[in-house]
């Protein structure tokens, strides 16, 4: 064949198949013009702010091409965009340093997840069946102003209720700005695993209403009350850098971990030393080591101050709280005791953690109380290895706003039934907007959130899934997702510097979707009577906010400065910080040790119920994201499933054997799950993990496990009013053989036979 | 030429799981969904394990990040009857997907079940597929994909010194897990380099390599949690 007729044959074949070729629909597809320039297959890095918990650790995003599938005037085509493709800690953010948990590395599928909400809603079946048609957004904001007017002619603003999931940052001062010029109370938050309880003990034991930065790499000695810090509590990936560094960052020098808890976390798993202690007992052990250390001389009763004169019978040396006692209260053995108390003392710097069940409890304020005076006792308050407060940057102040509100705040609306006459309940609000939170999902169902929701006539949700909360709104405003749009956060805690963090958007808008700050601001605008915020959009609030601060680099202003760097780090000037300590609370009776009480009677339900934040979904408001789906649990290598632990003598007394479906039934309700027998949890408790059970949470956790929250009774800690979770009791009973629900990646399942499996 | 080879310091990893996302997010790791992870089909080119020790009140876990440990003597290799499965110039266990006509001799001859055949064609519910890394290439159907050490940043960061006229430097290259790790329990570098933080790792005497006595010469190092 000369080369003449080769080409002429290859042009031929080649025709032949581009012909072929239109079978696939895909080839068929036009290539658009990309609207930025990119270049093929290299990758840029831009900052980042992870939004899934409130650590706020800073991200670092690595961005190159990809092939979107586009609309353009009604034609289906391709064009290239710029895609973010992989989130990395930011080496230099003083939280994380570098560092990412998993679920941070699987925040990126919540930009791509195939279920998101990509353009405005508006209801158009029952409540609750999901059934949407849409509406455009100038049809759908002006929904949202008449409603709003409408409150405002009748004069009842205060009827406008904002459901949000917290935090400290940028956004969440621009809702209560919004909401405070509106005339509404202040956001209702609402968090199943939420740290109130602390909060609270800190703010009486050091002045601090603050979560505590804890500084384990230059501990020597960590004694951990039931605190889950390398897992899900607080600034766990901050915690797991200082973690790694006090075991092995100093030559000569391994820091001790002990941890006290009745079911053993993927923090416990940790521990050279595990204490199960009976639940909602710690206060007692914590104090039982402070009587120990000031018998023995080793510190001095006084030295704990404002934190240890809260304890009754402090000044006394504790005359309860002998290890023979505490022995009798909590069933840790007196001689352990007291050689905690030494070891605590004596292996300085020491620090004490609580968090998670403890706090769960009714007697949860007195356990944190108790943990607080511990710490003071050996002065390791804002000391090297100690508890540090992370230096809180005022936002208000920062962007020179004042709340504008004549007299006493509105109190925030609840959710919970019963409580003050005064405080409005969810279910009377006339408007409802939901940001973030999914209380139908999170809250006991004695609490009738459903039932609430039903009552109020409007809800607009900002969600960009649809959850059992927001397939109950009337409207749905998606946001962007993170990568989309900018991002700014406070960390409350995490680093022993005050810290803000902030990024511009990563990529365009995959969606006709707007980011929910800004559309409170335009909402803000179109009102009958405008609310006249500062600013036209959230970039602006955000220069406005870090043009307050000092630049941390010389000949660049701090908001140029940190949006290169993702964050801003330093030393507050003076009246930009939170006030460093709130005054001293008026002298109130002093605590002492009050047994737990339990919702069931223990005879007919002989088990404590321990629903604990899942180490991939946390409260299950992550269980859309297929990597944490099929990531193994830690403890169990459990995916795709829901399960309950119970210890294997237990088990065997009641019949039932790994992976065994049984039936967890409290005096309110019960869930069914697969048995996973461990021998690291108490003989009279059983655990599950939150976060599956979901009803409607897009087709990856939708009809998939169970929900613990399910079986938790509306029991609260009086001193906050927070949801004492681990306080329910429960009786387990055998419903049958494995059904196939419960999925281990452990165990050599692999490559098995079918029928051995 | 380097040896690439990691240590694992067991006393760090407090067994989260970051690694094991994070590896997935960079080498294109097709999820695979309930069912067929029932059926043992799950990929985790990185995974944790756990060992219990001991009955309640006295019990103990230790966790290990298990991956493919890139031996000098590689079991998997010799099985191969297409050189699939080979060893390169810089010590790396390497995989060729387009060599592989899926025999799975070498899952099979791998000691630490390190190595994961595909069922099926991978697949990504639309726009998901917009994080696919292009650096990794995708496994179809039928071959056995495995922890490459992530080479395309190997090769990246081998590039990019070769243009400035220098050496890698030691830290220069991070593998995905390693990067995430937040309790810096993943090392990785040049076992060739004396002064390498991996060589200074591996020669700890808390270290041991995974089952050594199979003669296989892992080159993951693990430390052994003290106390």
């Amino acid at each position: 064949m000369d080369r003449r007729s080769f080409i002429k044959l290859t042009a031929v074949t080649g025709a032949s198949a581009a012909l072929a070729s239109c079978g696939n629909p895909e080839n068929q597809l036009i290539r658009f013009v990309p609207d930025e320039d990119i270049v093929p297959g290299i990758a840029v890095w831009k900052p980042g702010v992870c939004p899934l918990c409130a650590a706020g650790c800073g991200l670092t995003v690595r961005v190159m091409d990809a092939d979107a599938e586009v609309v353009r005037n009604g034609q289906l085509g391709i064009v290239r965009i710029a895609a973010a493709k992989k989130l990395e800690g930011a080496p230099n953010h003083p939280v994380n340093r570098g560092g990412l948990c998993a679920r941070g590395q699987a925040a990126i599928q919540i930009t791509y997840h195939p279920d998101r909400i990509t353009q405005p809603l508006k209801r158009a079946g029952e409540r609750g069946d999901g059934r949407y048609e849409a509406i455009s957004w100038d049809d759908a904001l002006g929904e949202v102003v008449s409603r709003l007017d409408a409150l405002e002619a009748a004069g009842t603003q205060r009827a406008l209720a904002f459901l949000s999931r917290g935090g400290a940052g940028h956004r969440a001062a621009l809702i209560e700005q919004f909401l405070a010029r509106f005339g509404a109370p202040p956001p209702l938050v609402y968090e199943l695993f939420g740290d109130e309880v602390l909060r609270r003990a800190n703010a009486v034991s050091f002045g601090r209403e603050q979560l505590p930065t804890l500084d384990l790499a230059n501990a020597r000695f960590v004694l951990s009350f039931g605190a889950d810090f390398l897992g899900t509590w607080n600034s766990p990936v901050a915690q797991s850098v200082a973690y790694g560094a006090m075991r092995q960052g100093r030559p000569g020098i391994r820091g001790g971990f002990v941890q006290v808890e009745s079911r053993m976390s993927q923090t416990g798993a940790n521990a050279d030393e595990w204490i199960p202690a009976r639940p909602g007992t710690e206060g007692v052990l914590a104090l039982g080591l402070a009587h120990v250390i000031v018998a023995a001389g080793l510190r001095p009763a006084s030295a704990a101050s404002r934190a240890g004169a809260l304890i009754d019978g402090w000044s006394d040396g504790l005359q309860g709280y002998a290890p023979e006692q505490v022995e009798k209260i909590t069933g840790v053995a007196a001689a352990r005791v007291d050689r905690l108390g030494r070891q605590f003392a004596e292996m300085r710097p020491s620090v004490a953690i609580v968090a998670g069940p403890p706090l769960a409890h009714t007697n949860g304020f007195f356990t944190a109380v108790a943990v607080n005076a511990l710490n003071a006792l050996v002065g390791n308050i804002e000391q090297p290895g100690g508890v540090f407060f992370t230096p809180q940057l005022d936002l208000a102040a920062a962007l020179k706003m004042k709340t504008p509100v004549a007299g006493a705040p509105a109190p925030p609306f609840r959710l919970q039934p019963e409580g003050d006459e005064d405080d409005p309940h969810i279910g009377d609000a006339q408007v409802l907007f939901v940001d973030g939170a999914n209380p139908v999902f999170t809250a006991p169902r004695l609490w009738r959130i459903e039932q609430a929701l039903a009552k109020a006539p409007y809800i607009v949700s900002f969600g960009s899934f649809l959850d059992e909360t927001a397939v109950r709104a009337d409207l749905i405003l998606p946001d962007h997702s993170f990568l989309e749009a900018w991002s700014g956060a406070v960390p409350e805690s995490g680093a022993t510097v005050a810290v803000a963090s902030v990024a511009p958007p990563v990529m365009r808008p995959l969606y006709q979707t707007r980011a929910t700050p800004d559309v409170l601001l335009d909402i803000g605008r179109r009102l009958r009577r405008p609310l006249n915020l500062p600013w036209q959009t959230f970039e602006e609030m955000l220069a406005a906010a870090f043009a307050a601060l000092p630049s941390a680099t010389r000949d660049v202003d701090a908001w140029t400065d940190a949006q290169g760097k993702g964050m801003w780090s330093g030393t507050l000037p003076a009246g930009l910080g939170r006030a460093a300590s709130l005054p001293a609370p008026p002298a109130a009776r002093p605590l002492a040790y009050e047994a737990p009480s339990f919702d069931g009677d223990a005879g007919e339900y002989p088990f404590h119920f321990l629903p604990y934040p899942s180490t991939t979904f946390l409260d299950g408001s992550l269980a859309h994201l297929p990597w944490l789906q099929e990531m193994p649990d830690p403890l169990t290598s459990a995916m795709w499933s829901s399960w309950v632990e119970i210890n294997p003598a237990t088990a065997e007394r009641l019949g039932i054997g790994q992976g065994d479906v049984v039936e967890i039934a409290s005096a309110h309700g019960s869930v069914r799950a697969a048995a996973i027998l461990t021998p690291g949890i108490a003989p009279d408790m059983v655990a599950m993990p939150a976060g599956q059970g979901h009803r409607t949470f897009t087709r990856y956790a939708s009809g998939r496990g169970s929900n613990p929250v399910e079986v938790i009774a509306p029991v609260t800690e009086p001193a906050t009013g927070a949801l004492a979770w681990a306080a329910t009791r429960v009786r387990v009973t055998r419903v049958g053989p494995p059904d196939g629900s419960l999925i281990l990646f452990a165990g050599g399942m692999r490559e098995h036979p079918e029928e051995h499996r | 030429m380097p040896r690439w080879g990691m240590a694992a310091d067991l006393d760090r990893c407090n067994g989260c799981g970051a690694c094991v996302v994070a590896c997935h997010a960079e080498n294109n790791i097709s999820t695979v969904g309930a069912g067929e992870a029932a059926r043992g089909r799950a990929k985790h080119w990185i995974r944790v394990e756990r060992y219990w020790e001991g009955d309640f009140p006295d019990v103990r876990v230790k966790f290990r990040p298990v991956l493919c440990q890139h031996c000098d003597n590689a079991p998997c290799e010799p099985v191969c009857p297409t050189y699939a499965s080979h060893h390169t110039e810089d010590g790396l266990n390497a995989q060729v997907y387009n060599r592989c006509i899926g025999t799975r001799y070498c899952a099979n001859a791998c000691p630490y079940n390190a190595r994961f055949f595909d069922f099926f064609n991978p697949s990504w519910d639309k726009p998901l597929h917009l994080q696919l890394n292009p650096d990794v290439s995708l496994r179809m159907v039928g071959v056995v994909e495995k922890c490459t050490f992530c080479v395309q940043r190997i090769n990246a960061a081998r590039v990019q010194a070769k243009a400035e006229g220098r050496g890698v430097r030691d830290g220069e290259i991070q593998p995905a897990c390693a990067q995430s790790c937040p309790s810096r329990a993943l090392v990785f570098g040049d076992l060739d380099d004396p002064e390498s933080e991996v060589s200074r790792l591996s020669r700890s005497p808390r270290g041991s390599k995974l089952l050594e006595d199979t003669g296989a010469r892992p080159k993951v190092t693990y430390l052994a949690r003290q106390a």
